[in-house]
């Protein structure tokens, strides 16, 4: 078994640590004994169309609208994505694989449309702070992260999200947060969230992977438990 | 009240309110003594600043040394009384404060905190503004980078204050394009790991060589200072300060200056735990970080992160680092954040355990040398336990 994940313009989309999910899935990867290749892609490089994971991190505007403007113009992505590889949208990722979305002025532009989602910047405050959420497919338990946003995401009627808020505020609208369509999975829950969240590593791994073997990392579940309990105490 | 009354009553009262709050064991008392001074006279800082020579400093890294080792270059050169800060005050109370404390002195060197520098400039008129560096910090509090140098870049117009500024960093580039006067310090380049993009026009940068250039013209200046040889992030900021001190009138030649790089103070402090001695790096943010961990070399490591307000309250940052210098050493984390830490080393493949509290970290180790790098507030409860305060926090949960 092997895995290849693609890691997209780390150096425009990964403004809050993002490239650590990398990371943290090869780790988990390695751990049940399957091979991982990552494909670091940087802006003078097209997008391989036969990669198993792709991962999209947090920028700002500036780096965002440049990053969308290559992701449209090389189409490896939504290639990729229509044959069912699996993508993990980080916060201004997310906003990226939407219907549309603001450009660097404010202004609505398309996304790659890899899900039905509509961002809008709202002239409120930012959304910043831990945010925990009540995950809407089965098996997972409560996950955690931090948000740092300016937009808001609205989600077309067929779209699930990734959870329901508990605390925090997520698309913004009503309570869903992220979302997770397919194997497309988009979320605010910036940086490493699969850092604090082991079961969803282990959750995008199975999009691509198939069913894995058991791994317990005491660490990792440790930290997941920390953060549970200081947020929500459960 | 008429202006010069109202500004010494109000300096008065501040100073005052200070030693009720020294007294009481609140600290060193110039953030309330410049809260008491700015609420009677709202004015104070730019009165305050009237017919003296100021230098602000600013940037990511480097603030509190580089103040203080301007400050005594410009007493020990220009044989001038200098008023600073001592503690790292750096916003508006503190500034007012120590301004009050020597209002006669002619120089007086002040840091400032990022996002209050335009307001600072405006009220204060210095003479001199030093640019150390941005990079990403409590992107909570502050924001992204871009949003620090588009600020900067729309306060700095032309008027009389010259910049000093570390040109190899694009956002210092920027934030000082529309700006007047400005020296331009090269040091032959180095890969800015925020700045993909340009900060002007969002193209991305051009970097080859080390130094990048944009379709737009940032960065199209030529420098009117080289450095040549190597340096690290403090002495680069040495170069900067000595430029600045040149600037208000130090007389300084090239091998006092050279002696002052090769002297650069660095945020390294030793303390006491479990009856040993601690080689302690503070650092805040990943590219503080990245240089503490430039300058490991035991092999018995303590690092304390938390995520209070002024560390940042987002741990993800912990991930934008490479921690390949620690594999083979044995690290042990502590503070509040300690699992944070301790699983991203794991997935890197250090080998790494969790203590619950400095001490007992410490007190783990074999009698080789340990050092330590800690995040700002677990420096600061260390330096409290060292002076024998609480700080009402607590080691870690």
């Amino acid at each position: 078994m092997s895995l290849v994940i693609v890691r997209l313009y780390h150096d425009l989309l990964g403004t809050y640590g993002d490239q650590g999910n990398a990371e943290i899935l090869m780790h988990r990867a390695r751990a049940r004994n399957i091979d991982v290749e990552l494909v670091e892609v940087t802006p003078d490089m097209s997008v391989p169309r036969t990669g198993d994971v792709y991962l999209l991190g947090g920028g700002e505007d500036g780096p965002q609208a440049a990053a969308l403007d290559m992701l449209k113009r090389d189409g490896g992505l939504n290639y990729a994505a229509a044959g069912g590889a699996t993508v993990l949208a980080i916060c201004a990722g997310f906003q990226i694989i939407g219907e549309t979305l603001p450009d660097s002025e404010g202004k609505a532009t398309s996304g790659l449309g890899l899900v039905d989602a509509h961002t809008i910047y709202d002239s409120s405050a930012r959304s910043v702070g831990e945010i925990v959420i009540e995950p809407t497919r089965g098996g997972l338990p409560v996950l955690t992260g931090f948000e740092n946003h300016q937009g808001l995401t609205r989600l077309g009627s067929e779209m699930p999200p990734l959870g329901r808020v508990r605390r925090g505020i997520g698309n913004g609208f009503d309570s869903r947060e992220g979302v997770w369509h397919g194997n497309v999975l988009g979320t605010y829950m910036h940086g490493p969230v699969l850092a604090r969240n082991p079961e969803l590593a282990d959750a995008v791994l199975q999009c691509a992977a198939g069913p894995l073997r058991p791994f317990v990392d005491p660490l990792a579940n440790a930290l997941a438990q920390e953060r549970r309990t200081a947020l929500s105490g459960h | 009240m008429i202006p010069s009354l109202r500004l010494a009553t109000a300096c008065k009262a501040g100073e005052l309110a200070g030693r009720i709050s020294v007294r009481l064991g609140r600290g060193r008392g110039e953030t309330l003594s410049g809260r008491v001074i700015l609420a009677l006279d709202p004015k104070a800082i730019s009165r305050l600043s009237h017919n003296r020579d100021i230098v602000l400093v600013s940037g990511t890294n480097g603030k509190t040394t580089s103040t203080k080792n301007l400050a005594k270059i410009l007493r020990d050169f220009a044989g001038e009384g200098v008023s600073t800060s001592e503690s790292g005050a750096n916003m508006p109370a503190g500034i007012a404060s120590l301004l009050a404390q020597k209002p006669r002195s002619r120089f007086a060197v002040i840091e400032c905190d990022e996002m209050y520098l335009p307001e600072i400039y405006a009220q204060t008129k210095p003479k001199v503004i030093v640019l150390l560096n941005l990079s990403r910090d409590q992107l909570h509090r502050t924001g992204e980078v871009r949003k620090v140098s588009n600020l900067w870049h729309s306060a700095f117009s032309k008027d009389d204050v010259t910049f000093v500024i570390d040109r190899d960093d694009p956002f210092l580039e920027h934030a000082v394009s529309q700006a007047g006067h400005v020296i331009r310090v090269s040091f032959n380049g180095r890969r800015h790991p925020d700045a993909a993009t340009c900060p002007n026009c969002a193209a991305i940068l051009d970097w080859s060589a080390d130094d990048y250039s944009c379709r737009c013209g940032l960065g199209a200046k030529l420098p009117d200072v080289r450095s040549d040889k190597r340096l690290d992030g403090p002495q680069r900021n040495t170069v900067l300060i000595i430029e600045a001190a040149r600037l208000m009138g130090a007389e300084i030649l090239a091998n006092e200056a050279g002696e002052l790089i090769e002297q650069s103070p660095d945020r390294i402090h030793e303390f006491s735990a479990s009856g040993r001695k601690v080689s302690t790096h503070l650092a805040k943010n990943p590219e503080s970080w990245r240089q503490a961990l430039g300058d490991v070399e035991a092999n018995q490591i303590v690092l304390a992160v938390n995520a209070r307000g002024i560390d940042g309250r987002d741990t993800s940052w912990l991930w934008d680092i490479d921690y390949s210098n620690l594999l083979g050493k044995k690290v042990i984390c502590t503070g509040e954040r300690r699992l944070d830490v301790a699983y991203r080393l794991s997935v890197q493949g250090v080998d790494v355990s969790v203590a619950s509290s400095f001490a007992q970290a410490v007190s783990e180790f074999s009698s080789e040398p340990i050092q330590a790098i800690v995040s700002y507030t677990a420096y600061q409860d260390l330096l409290a336990a060292e002076l024998g305060l609480t700080t009402g926090k607590g080691e870690a949960k």
